[in-house]
């Protein structure tokens, strides 16, 4: 067994552009633009990072969606997104829901092995971190179509999910589940060595 | 307790606020009121866990809840003496003398609301909504009503008498932003909510015996919609309607599940609460068990409120979440009854 020892892991932000089907966020002067939930509601851009800056959350970089400029999440819909093939250890992504909310994520390995794995995410409506996640982002204000509702948080978390199998990793299969919205991914690699 | 007291004017303490994020407006009145009360909200909501449809019987406001006879308090908590029972003025020259009655006795109100003209409500002059909030005061000649609401963005204090006229008395028209909770006539009612006994102490056999029932409520099957041969009739016949385009089918999908969702999140809460407290790991993994079922209700509200203009279109995600949810119910009645 390998001593593992506190290095700073490769980290890689996965391209899920073509994947984006969603508009979650807008400027408070086009609120309407944004439908992150059944009800019209959006995250704030003037809170948000710069769209397709280099964010960090926890050490861990994410490469922001582009902002007011066209979908900018994944709305799940069991979508199929390669990755580079290799041996991760953790999935990190920017995620909301609309609502509470967990599901399952399907790995898939270069061997032909098909993992689920849980995927968690709390509700996006001023709400706490049911699941343990890291606050990513917060816009204070709520935009709503035709208004901005002060008092009423957004709230995107960073969420994690493992990648047990010690198999190189080809893909992710996004849960069947509109509730859940992906913004960002980051693969995290496995330390170079270990377990191989 | 009770603060100034006339004929026109009472204002008695403010209540203090109860919310979870999966919870509505019903559970967070009810909470407000059972603190208020002396009790613990989430050990008296939480205390019972069933499944029950009753078909044709939704309505379309946030607060809906299947009620067979007609006592939402015993619904909300059937292990406890709560009971509530809708009410309406009966002098329509003297729209206000109950709530005066009540206060004057130190007895929030619980009123049915149109979101449309609270000014504190995110809905304000944009969208109809039929929702509750309670009322801790009112003062005539000052023109306000002092209301309570713990859903965000969170309101106590007072609103002009004329709004909240309006808001209580609205027609709640249909309302195309709003298909969930609108048209649905408010018509000033309000709730009478009374707790009975004191609630005895939560001990890990008090709780045995709420589970044991609430178990064999999910396993037996009855005539009615109940438990998990009820799930299997509601989840075939929503299936149904939607392969069929029925819209309705998921209109009414959203505010049913809204009250099945909000009881397994504070069953399960309990229930991890009373676990980690009294060093039982199977009641606590028991209590996630079923937060996983409010969880699953996620999916299928969520699903079928994207999908209400084409119920035909989304009936194989209905399917599939329904079969989800149907799951998560089987092993988290399991999990709870190995707990007993």
């Amino acid at each position: 067994m390998t001593v593992s020892s506190t290095v700073s892991r490769q980290r890689d932000p996965v391209d899920i552009s073509r994947h984006r089907n969603n508009i979650a966020i807008s400027s408070a002067t086009a609120t309407k633009a944004g439908h992150f939930n059944v009800w019209g509601n959006s995250f704030a851009a003037e809170h948000l990072p710069a769209g397709g800056s280099l964010v960090h959350v926890a050490g861990v970089p994410f490469r922001f969606p582009p902002v007011c400029a066209g979908p900018d999440n994944v709305r799940c819909e069991g979508q199929f997104v390669p990755v580079t093939e290799s041996r991760y250890d953790w999935i990190h992504v920017l995620a909301a829901a609309e609502r509470r909310c967990e599901d399952t994520v399907e790995l898939h390995f270069g061997d032909g092995s098909v993992d689920a794995e849980p995927l968690r995410i709390s509700d996006f409506w001023a709400a706490p971190a049911w699941f343990g996640e890291l606050l990513a982002f917060r816009s204070p204000v709520m935009h709503y179509p035709h208004h901005v509702q002060q008092g009423v948080p957004a709230v995107m978390w960073a969420q994690r999910v493992p990648v047990t199998r010690r198999a190189d990793l080809v893909g992710i299969r996004l849960p069947r589940n509109v509730a859940m919205h992906i913004f960002a991914v980051t693969l995290e690699h496995a330390e170079a060595g270990h377990d191989r | 307790m009770t603060g100034e007291v006339s004929t026109r004017t009472c204002l008695i303490a403010e209540p203090e606020m109860w919310y979870r994020d999966l919870i509505s407006c019903l559970q967070a009145t009810f909470g407000t009121l059972v603190a208020r009360l002396g009790a613990d909200p989430l050990a008296v909501l939480g205390a019972g866990w069933r499944f029950l449809h009753l078909p044709g019987d939704v309505r379309f406001d946030e607060f809906y809840y299947p009620c067979p006879d007609s006592d939402l308090g015993a619904a909300l908590a059937p292990h406890h003496e709560l009971r509530a029972r809708w009410w309406q003025p009966a002098d329509e020259d003297d729209v206000w003398r109950e709530v005066r009655e009540s206060l004057a006795r130190d007895q929030p109100v619980v009123a049915a609301v149109d979101n449309f003209y609270l000014p504190f409500r995110p809905a304000y002059r944009d969208v109809h909504a039929a929702h509750l909030v309670v009322v801790y005061g009112l003062d005539e000649d000052r023109g306000l009503v002092y209301v309570s609401d713990a859903m965000p963005p969170a309101y106590r204090g007072p609103v002009p008498i004329e709004e909240f006229s309006n808001s209580w008395g609205s027609a709640n028209p249909a309302d195309v932003q709003d298909a969930f909770f609108s048209d649905s006539r408010i018509g000033r009612r309000c709730l009478d909510v009374r707790l009975g006994a004191q609630p005895a102490s939560l001990t890990p056999e008090l709780l045995g015996g709420y589970l044991r029932v609430d178990v064999d409520g999910f396993t037996t099957a009855t005539a009615a919609r109940t438990g998990l041969a009820g799930f299997d009739a509601f989840a075939g016949e929503l299936v149904g309607r939607c392969r069929a385009g029925d819209a309705a089918a998921l209109r009414e999908l959203y505010p049913f599940g809204w009250g099945m969702q909000a009881q397994a999140s504070l069953h399960g809460e309990l229930l991890r609460r009373c676990g980690r407290e009294w060093g039982d790991p199977a009641l606590a993994g028991a209590g996630r068990a079923v937060e996983a079922v409010a969880h699953a209700w996620t999916g299928l509200r969520i699903t079928g409120a994207h999908g209400i203009a084409d119920a035909r279109a989304v009936a194989a995600d209905i399917a599939h979440h329904a079969t989800v949810l149907r799951g998560k119910y089987a092993y988290a009645v399991d999990a709870v009854s190995a707990a007993i």
